[in-house]
């Protein structure tokens, strides 16, 4: 049954209201809770709407604002599905700090390809925003997927 | 009570009715051609097929009637990174690049900072590049109700169904997730005035506590997270309850017609763009 699909839906959504490092966490955590498809899926959706909302203009080109973003999901799936058995937290940390990564080199390896930053400020830019975002999307994950993960062996299993 | 108001800054390409060629051409039409356009735009290095991308994108946007002003008014809280983003590229970028249809040459050169034909070029076409995606987005979004957007986007991708591409299903999340944008903006809203009820600092951002930051973010993103997986819950519930399916067999409420000026906005976007693509190493500057 496909209608798991509709679940997606919801996912991208909270990047709308979100600020700038948190935008990529819905991808990661699409990409742990139902795979790497979903996680695709949301990171190309995040792709288009940072877009589509560009207002500098590196973010104006479809080749740094979409391309690296379909890969969040695609990476952070794959950390947590290789870690899963050692231990679920450990996984969850991997996903995001895999994921993140996956999303600012990305990004700025695109940037500079591109000729919108030089390879210097990017390494500087990768530094300085790099380790926070990567310790913000860690504990938003894990608080998200524990949570969810609570709620849900609290009622009754979710049908997917 | 300003930093509550979340709803005011969610404009994901606002729809600006009227009646002009632009707002009549099929929803599948104009991402065609907004799709060659943008590759156009991202494979043109030089002065001179950018400042022809330019006054063709220009054109269109006059022919829509979007105010000009409107398309840049969003731009103004960006401006010090814009600018901040091409004094960086002037300054440090003059030897990585070399200058489409020029010799390289320095203009300027002091200890580390190196200005070259190159990083002029290259600041000067990634502003003109800019601006034309912004028109084209602009173009697209503005022009566009979003559930037209999203059905072109469907019909679009139905033949890749053969080889087992969800397209019914990708244009459903698509709209989903458009449809709950406003709703899930405005749980946000109650969420943030619930917490900071309960004295939760929820604006005071610390530069380098990030941990802090952290759990500020995360006292409003799990909630809003839980509530939106109970909402999807809700509605696969829902929609199981009336026996949807998914697409197969599956009629539209909308219908998309293409009319004859559908066709010549197609061909002239096509011919446009491969002109464009083909002669792009040709020209002088």
């Amino acid at each position: 049954m496909l209608l798991g699909w509709t679940r997606l839906g919801f996912i991208p959504v909270p990047t709308a209201a979100g600020n700038a490092t948190i935008m990529h966490v819905p991808a990661i955590i699409g990409g742990v809770m139902e795979g790497w498809i979903v996680g695709a899926i949301v990171g190309t959706l995040f792709g288009i709407f940072s877009f589509i909302n560009a207002v500098v203009p590196m973010f104006k080109d479809p080749l740094v604002a979409i391309l690296p973003r379909i890969f969040i999901g695609i990476t952070a799936a794959g950390a947590f599905f290789a870690l899963r058995r050692f231990h679920i937290l450990v996984a969850l940390v991997a996903a995001a700090t895999v994921g993140t990564l996956t999303n600012t080199l990305g990004v700025l390896g695109m940037a500079v390809i591109r000729g919108y930053m030089p390879l210097n400020v990017a390494i500087v830019v990768a530094v300085t925003h790099g380790i926070p975002e990567i310790v913000v999307a860690s504990i938003i994950t894990l608080a998200v997927v524990v949570a969810w993960r609570r709620v849900e062996t609290g009622r009754q299993k979710a049908k997917m | 009570l300003e930093d509550f108001e979340l709803l005011r800054h969610i404009t994901i390409g606002q729809y600006l009715p009227g009646d002009s060629i632009i707002h009549r051409l099929d929803p599948r039409t104009k991402l065609t051609v907004f799709l060659m356009l943008t590759l156009v735009a991202a494979f043109s290095l030089s002065y001179t097929a950018n400042a022809i991308l330019l006054t063709a994108t220009l054109g269109l946007v006059l022919a829509s009637g979007i105010p000009i002003s409107y398309i840049f008014s969003g731009l103004r809280p960006a401006l010090p990174f814009i600018v901040a983003l091409s004094v960086l590229q002037l300054l440090f970028y003059g030897d990585a690049y070399t200058p489409y249809g020029m010799a390289s040459q320095t203009l300027f050169q002091w200890g580390w900072i190196h200005v070259t034909n190159g990083s002029v070029q290259l600041v000067i076409v990634s502003l003109m590049r800019f601006v034309v995606l912004l028109f084209l987005t602009s173009l697209l979004t503005n022009t566009t109700p979003m559930n037209d957007l999203t059905h072109g986007m469907a019909s679009m991708l139905s033949p890749f169904q053969r080889v087992g591409l969800p397209a019914h299903e990708l244009s459903l999340v698509g709209t989903i997730a458009l449809r709950f944008v406003p709703l899930l903006a405005e749980q946000l809203e109650v969420i943030l005035k619930a917490q900071a009820s309960r004295g939760a600092d929820t604006a005071g951002r610390g530069r380098l506590r990030f941990v802090t930051t952290a759990r500020q973010a995360a006292v409003l993103i799990v909630p809003l997270f839980a509530d939106a997986f109970r909402r999807a819950e809700d509605l696969v519930l829902a929609m199981e309850a009336r026996c949807y399916t998914g697409g197969r067999g599956r009629s539209s409420y909308v219908r998309l017609r293409f009319g004859w000026i559908d066709y010549v906005a197609l061909a002239i976007g096509l011919a446009f763009s491969v002109t464009m693509v083909a002669m792009r190493n040709w020209f002088p500057v």
